[in-house]
């Protein structure tokens, strides 16, 4: 029973703290040992393997027990979307009966049980109850896990300290505090930038024009020509057009604030989805109403297109990966076509904050895709948000502080799967940083692992950052003293974070090729799963990082050897050239061209 | 210059000239049409750009009036590297005159009147080594050859094989008439030749052309004999051919063929289609096509890319070759590769098993030997293949970009093993650029015979010493290196492999940036190695420890990591 001693899995790095203790069923860190169950994982790459099931409040761990074997399956809870019962007790032919899982993470998983004596009742019980705590009146994992680590996630981002970095207030800008208690927008943060010349009594007034209260506001600042990227909802300008006189003198006193001659105001939506929204009171700002401003509408298809569109990329690789028409197959999912589009959205909005004129972004709520195109957009013209650090600053500025429905989008501890709301928005920004890496190799610090521990604890439940939909929520459950931050792992292991070849001094707006040309699929993450497709060129960074560590770690014991030894005589070692660590992906992984 | 030359020369200097290139803005200056080149210079005092276009590179012009009346005209030049340059003229006559220049001057037939007849830097001189190796050195470096292995010189006046070099390497135990005699049944004469000598077990691959069996089935003894003398009684060798069952039994029908089981005992055939000729052509036109589309928005991209197969083409080359290096390396069989000609598609396999099974091939002067030997010498006919690349609209004749797609191929392993090749994707776009057209005398002419009686090694510089000299091999080479004796096995899933953006989309911001990086990041390596030269210094001395147990259970570590 030394299982968890030889326990290892590249895709998740850290949660060992957790795994030793699950043996000693002392719950150290807030994670017990539930069940331990013989049965078998059908792999879809392996066949049918016969091993032993763990399941603890935070993950579910498999290890074959098959000689020849060494498949492990290492599956945090909160990665769990559906689980369903497959066959019944009378069903034919082998491994028939058992469970399928769906994970939000681009995989499915299937364990066949024996038949007899409702073997499964009570692994589908257990996994049922915690991997949908919230449905069970019980607590996410992450106010039960105990882990410590040196680096206090929580002190990263401090939303006026990230304001003073931008020289704010100012002159034209204060910082407000009339939402301290969340009482003009129970969704947006407690400190607001707005126009100076706007009273407290207008943001109260305009308030009433926006969808759910989500006023504009200042999100970012040019620092020398003063543009401003502000953000909000639609206007409740519903079928009868109605006007608001303040949102409009608000918006102006925006535009006037850097001497814009006309305020651009980028509406997410396409143009007909805008239209439609009238009907449910909403709409866009008209012509004649913002006479000094100008509507650009970005073509960017709602959370129910990006769901769907996703589920199409999910059906050509997972578990077997289309092969004949893959391209064609892959244009068909239109993954690539948005992100080509929320790209270029973003492109247009830096393009005009660095040429000087301010621009107000927003959507239908302003919290999806609003969020997507204003951090985009300044992560192409602040270095800032391109640092390790600065990263964390813009997610919990733009998407944790701002509102997006971290909880409703991903549907934390809950067991309604098809729920309408899910809806992989943040993957879909974190996919569009990513085609921004690739362009750019050197200029951002955090690496694709980085982006992808992210996109793991996105799901995990084992950090507090990605938990709840609002700051308000969060605030009345205690996230910041009752659970971790996500940036305590990863800012106390920066160095695997870290990509060797930032160059700090990339200061210029960046402007990706949004073009399909020179998008590409994200195979490390979407086909990560799938042993056969190498991870290739994966983090060129990270493996040449992963060698300069072995060597060094290499040439330390040798030295050691050295002192322990000091008769140096043998030749074997000279013969074999230099240590030069075969690399992981130099292995002798079979071709698949059998005969 | 030569009169034939200033024939073709009606207007040599036009003033007023607008440039536009990709990613710049139009350029105001004078152009001027020499014998080989098309020289732009910006009118401006300080900082002027020049544009030196070598007329060779120049794949497809179009003209077409303009201006008032046609009173000016426009000259589209479509390069062989995929570069699309626009010049307006003033002044119809001298549109014409420097368009039908052009024409005449970028398609010379004669190779001595090309340029790298004229090519003369000052710091190189016609008397340096031209070529880097020969079958003999080869030969003689390999020792494991010699009991059963010996170099031939048959061919010594070409008069064997036409397109084979002077020397090649066979079995010792078949003598010259044999081979002469095998040589008669294969077509071209390109009988069964050894390419590479598998270190680790001794298992060889040799290519070919077809053997000319015919309808009537006929065998030649002595062709039989050369192949059974490569392998040992006991053993089985394999032959990948390169065409379908179906082609090869049609071919029988033209007079061609396959080596029978019955009278290749020890031979077990394979086939693996890959595709050649008019339908590699095709296929890189539409790659171009759809790459230069220039409505970008919702343009079925993938789907072009995907209907111009090229990506697929990579993957028949990329898995044929593997499938070659698995019977080398890994069931421990030789290995006869051979199509038809046994001069394109026998090539791009045999140079890029070479590449996955051996560490030599991946240096930068490896794999520039490997070219060399598996290219220019083994008489792949880059006159015909690379006279037009994918613009021109001229009837097309033998073109083919084989070798193009064997740079892709090796550009991919690069990016899926991103330390194991000591050269760039720089390297690989500089010789996908030189094979079409090129300053240098290398990948002129079909064959060495052809090289000889014009003298281009007399009369011309070589590239591939060129390369190597200090100052240019580092513009070449691939920061991140680190020579593995392990073989590298691509992944030839359609996920896994990816269009080679360097190349198809060179002319676009993109490219420009990655350039940049590129620059960044050797800056940081150099650095880091100036730091860990210490260490270096400090394995020379460990690794002469005798702690073995200890030392090895560290790398088993490593290896798990």
């Amino acid at each position: 029973s030394s299982w968890h001693t030889s326990w290892r899995n590249p895709s998740d790095h850290s949660p060992r703290v957790c795994l030793i203790n699950v043996h000693a069923a002392q719950p150290l860190c807030g994670c017990c040992v539930f069940s331990d169950k013989d049965l078998i994982y059908m792999c879809p790459f392996h066949g049918a393997l016969k091993g032993k099931v763990f399941i603890t409040n935070y993950r579910l761990y498999f290890r074959s027990t098959d000689m020849e074997s060494t498949v492990t399956l290492d599956v945090p809870l909160g990665v769990i979307g559906r689980i369903e019962k497959m066959g019944g007790a009378s069903s034919r032919g082998e491994n028939s009966y058992g469970l399928d899982i769906t994970c939000k993470d681009m995989r499915n998983l299937r364990f066949a049980l024996k038949q007899e004596g409702h073997s499964r009742r009570d692994i589908f019980g257990e996994l049922f109850k915690y991997a949908f705590p919230l449905s069970h009146g019980m607590p996410l994992f992450a106010f039960l896990s105990q882990e410590k680590f040196e680096e206090n996630g929580w002190s990263v981002y401090n939303s006026i300290d990230e304001y003073r970095r931008q020289n704010l207030p100012s002159e034209q800008w204060r910082i407000s505090f009339i939402n301290e208690s969340y009482e003009l927008c129970d969704t947006y943060p407690v400190h607001l930038v707005v126009p100076y010349k706007a009273t407290d009594e207008d943001l109260r007034r305009v308030a009433t024009f926006r969808s759910r209260g989500r006023i504009p506001v200042l999100s970012w600042i040019h620092r020398e020509n003063q543009a401003v990227i502000t953000r909000c909802s639609q206007p409740l300008v519903g079928m009868s057009g109605k006007r608001n006189k303040d949102d409009e003198r608000y918006l102006d006193i925006i535009r006037e604030a850097n001497g814009t001659p006309r305020l651009t105001i980028y509406d997410a939506r396409p143009n007909v989805n805008a239209v439609a929204n009238k009907a449910t009171g909403g709409g866009y700002e008209g012509d004649d109403a913002y006479q000094n401003a100008d509507l650009v509408f970005l073509d960017i298809h709602n959370i129910h297109v990006m769901r769907e569109s996703l589920k199409k990329l999910k059906d050509i690789v997972y578990p077997n990966v289309e092969e004949a028409h893959w391209l064609s197959s892959l244009e068909s999912t239109h993954w690539l076509e948005h992100i080509k589009l929320v790209l270029s959205g973003a492109i247009q909005i830096a393009d005009k904050v660095s040429s000087g004129s301010s621009v107000v972004v927003h959507c239908s709520d302003g919290w999806d895709r609003t969020a997507q195109l204003t951090s985009l957009a300044m992560l192409m013209l602040d270095s800032y948000y391109r640092t390790l650090r600065g990263f964390q600053v813009l997610l919990e500025k733009e998407w944790i502080g701002f509102g997006h429905k971290f909880t409703s989008r991903i549907g934390h501890g809950d067991k309604n799967h098809a729920d309408q709301d899910r809806s992989p928005i943040f993957l879909q920004f974190v996919d569009c940083v990513w085609q921004m890496t690739k362009q750019f190799p050197t200029a951002f610090e955090f690496n694709e692992r980085c982006l992808v521990t992210i996109l793991d604890h996105l799901y995990s439940c084992r950090f507090g950052t990605f938990l709840y939909n609002c700051e308000s929520v969060r605030d009345s459950n205690k996230v910041r003293s009752k659970t971790v931050s996500l940036w305590s792992l990863i800012n106390s292991d920066k160095a695997a974070y870290v990509n060797p070849f930032y160059t700090s001094d990339c200061s210029r707006v960046l402007y990706p090729v949004a073009s399909m040309r020179h998008l590409e699929l994200w195979v490390n993450y979407y086909i990560r799963w799938n042993p056969r497709i190498r991870h290739q060129q994966s983090p060129v960074e990270q493996r040449y990082k992963e060698l300069l560590a072995l060597r060094d770690q290499y040439l330390k014991k040798l030295e050691e050897l050295q002192l322990s030894d000091s008769t140096p005589s043998s030749a074997r070692l000279t013969n074999s050239s230099t240590p030069n660590a075969p690399l992981p992906n130099q292995h002798l992984t079979h071709l698949q061209t059998p005969f | 210059m030569t009169m034939e030359f200033s024939e073709h020369i009606k207007t040599a200097n036009v003033d007023d000239v607008v440039l536009k290139l990709p990613l710049r803005p139009a350029l105001k200056g004078t152009l001027c049409v020499t014998a080989h080149h098309l020289v732009f210079s910006e009118r401006k005092e300080e900082g002027s750009y020049q544009l030196l276009l070598l007329l060779r590179s120049v794949d497809a012009i179009e003209k077409r009036m303009t201006g008032l009346s046609g009173s000016s005209g426009t000259i589209v030049i479509k390069c062989k590297d995929l570069r699309i340059l626009q010049f307006d003229i003033p002044g119809m006559e001298e549109c014409l005159n420097v368009a039908s220049s052009i024409e005449a001057l970028s398609s010379l037939e004669s190779v001595t009147e090309l340029y790298p007849f004229f090519h003369r830097p000052r710091e190189l001189s016609l008397s340096e080594p031209w070529g880097l190796s020969s079958p003999q050195q080869q030969y003689a470096q390999t020792e494991r050859l010699w009991d059963r292995w010996r170099l031939s010189k048959v061919n010594r006046n070409f008069s064997v094989c036409m397109s084979y070099p002077r020397t090649v390497i066979v079995p010792c135990a078949i003598d010259d008439i044999t081979l002469a005699k095998a040589a008669s049944f294969r077509q071209g004469g390109r009988f069964p030749v050894l390419c590479y000598y598998h270190r680790s077990n001794g298992m060889v691959i040799m290519r070919s052309s077809q053997p000319m069996t015919g309808a009537n089935r006929k065998r030649c003894r002595e062709d039989e004999l050369l192949l059974q003398a490569a392998i040992d009684e006991s053993e089985m060798g394999y032959i990948i051919d390169t065409r379908s069952a179906q082609q090869a039994q049609q071919a029988r029908m033209a007079g061609g063929g396959f080596e029978s089981k019955a009278f290749y005992h020890h031979w077990r055939r394979l086939h693996r289609h890959l595709e050649r000729g008019k339908v590699l052509q095709e296929s890189l036109i539409k790659l171009v096509e759809a790459c230069g589309d220039p409505s970008q928005n919702m343009d079925r991209w993938l789907s072009k890319l995907e209907n111009s197969k090229w990506l697929s083409h990579v993957h028949s080359a990329l898995s044929t070759a593997g499938l070659v290096a698995e019977c080398v390396e890994r069931d421990g069989h030789s290995v006869l590769v051979h199509g038809f000609e046994g001069t394109d598609t026998t090539l791009l396999v045999t140079s890029l098993a070479q590449l996955i099974l051996d560490p030599a091939s991946r240096t930068f002067r490896g794999f520039l030997q490997l070219l060399e030997r598996e290219w220019v010498q083994a008489g792949h006919p880059f006159r015909q293949r690379c006279a037009h690349s994918a613009h021109s609209h001229a009837r097309l004749r033998q073109e083919c970009p084989a070798f193009l797609l064997l740079l892709d191929a090796t550009w991919q392993l690069g990016r899926q093993f991103p330390l194991a090749l000591e050269f760039s994707e720089v390297l690989l776009l500089r010789l996908a650029q030189d094979a079409y057209a090129s300053d240098y005398g290398t990948f002129l002419c079909s064959s060495e015979q052809e090289r000889c009686a014009l003298q281009v090694k007399e009369n011309t510089h070589c590239l591939f010493q060129f390369l190597l000299r200090r100052e240019e091999r580092e513009k070449y080479v691939n920061p991140l290196y680190e020579a593995t004796d392990l073989a590298i096995w691509p992944s030839v899933h359609p996920q896994s492999l990816q269009l080679w953006t360097g190349l198809f989309l060179r002319w676009t911001e993109y490219a420009q940036t990655m350039d940049e990086a590129r620059e960044e990041i050797w800056t940081i390596v150099k650095e880091r190695k100036e730091t860990d030269r210490p260490k270096g210094c400090a394995h020379t001395t460990l690794s002469r420890h005798d702690s073995f147990t200890n030392v090895e259970n560290l790398m088993d570590e490593l290896t798990v990591l």
